[in-house]
């Protein structure tokens, strides 16, 4: 046994692990080999599912682009919704409005000035009142209201003693009534010669017509009922 | 009984080449798990077929030793030569599209387990 024995043998040891290493190495660190075939399959299943994910995340960005239009559509709806209801609430006098229009005040005369006998027959009936809305609204006036009471289509003018109830709330002289509308054939159409200011000044009646720039007509305050008349289809 | 007495002899070197043995296999198994190389997927059947003819011929060895007619240069040519030849002969099946890596290891593999017993009883007679 000479030196040339033992380094032969640590040699033939030292490569002996290397290799042995080697090989451990290599076979673990690839799960003992996938099958060429197999790595094939999975490379085109990998790219289908590539392929597919990218048409789902095209898909999903259509989809997110269509939602937020629909969104965009929904609001604008809202806003149509809303814009029509104020329509109507400006037909229906649920609202108040504003602009020119007269301002039509009628009082009875102070008793001096009145042509003697019952009293009572000079005094403002519910006619009296009723022609003038009449009137009004035949001049093309958009809101009437009379005291601070808005004439809707369901308003009622109704002597009730010595008051006139509008939208059952009793009311007394002097009697205000404002209507917005053209100032000048609203105050023409009431003070033509033979017109209803005539009329109603043969009567005993106080009347004076103003026009004005801005006239307030305020909201019906009430509240509308509807146990009997049910709308219909046909609309 | 002459060859217990001459192994008696020889005991203290012995004892030096199995410590030896063991620990440049610590070495190449320390350094072939850290060295930052890895082997392609494709060459790992030579490798092995390589490991198992080495691996023979160690035995190869260890037996020659126990029958004390261990030659050195034996030794040595007839584990690179072995080792080369297994994987050229793996490489060349390959090429030829015969699995011939496969008698290798079978030839090696017999001839392992025939020194193997062969040790055995060696070891058992003692």
């Amino acid at each position: 046994m000479n030196k040339s024995v033992y380094m032969s043998i640590t040699l033939v040891a030292v490569i002996l692990g290397l290799v042995m290493a080697f090989q451990f190495r290599t076979t673990s660190g690839v799960d003992q080999g996938v099958p060429y075939s197999r790595e094939q399959e999975l490379i085109t299943e990998k790219r289908q599912l590539e392929r597919d994910m990218d048409q789902l995340r095209e898909e999903a960005a259509d989809l997110s682009a269509k939602l937020e239009e629909a969104g965009k559509g929904y609001s604008e709806a809202t806003g149509a919704l809303q814009s029509e209801l104020l329509k109507i609430k400006l037909y229906a006098g649920l609202i108040p409005v504003e602009g020119p229009g007269v301002e039509v005040i009628l009082d009875n005369l102070p008793e001096s000035e009145r042509p003697g006998g019952n009293p009572s027959l000079y005094s403002i009936k519910d006619d009296d009142l009723l022609k003038v809305i009449n009137d009004l609204r035949g001049a093309g006036a958009e809101a009437i209201a009379v005291n601070g009471q808005r004439i809707l289509a369901t308003s009622e003018v109704r002597l009730a003693g010595n008051h006139i109830n509008i939208n059952l709330t009793r009311l007394s002289v002097p009697f205000k009534v404002v209507a917005i509308g053209n100032a000048t054939t609203l105050k023409s159409s009431l003070e033509i010669k033979g017109g209803l200011v005539e009329y109603l000044s043969d009567l005993g009646i106080a009347v004076r017509v103003e026009s004005k720039d801005k006239i307030i007509v305020p909201a019906f305050t009430g509240g509308l009922r509807f146990d009997y008349a049910k709308p219909t289809q046909r609309g | 009984m002459t060859m217990l007495n001459q192994h008696k002899e020889g005991e203290p070197f012995m004892w030096l080449g199995l410590w030896l043995a063991v620990l440049g296999l610590g070495i190449g198994i320390m350094v072939g798990l850290n060295i930052p190389l890895i082997l392609p997927q494709a060459y790992a059947k030579y490798m092995s077929v390589a490991a198992l003819a080495a691996l023979d011929s160690v035995f190869g060895g260890i037996r020659a030793a126990m029958e004390d007619h261990f030659n050195n240069d034996i030794f040595i040519t007839g584990f690179f030569s072995n080792a080369l030849l297994a994987a050229g002969l793996a490489f060349f099946g390959e090429r030829l599209g015969i699995d011939l890596y496969l008698a290798a290891v079978v030839a090696f593999g017999v001839r392992l387990f025939q020194n193997l017993a062969i040790i055995r009883r060696h070891l058992l007679k003692k």
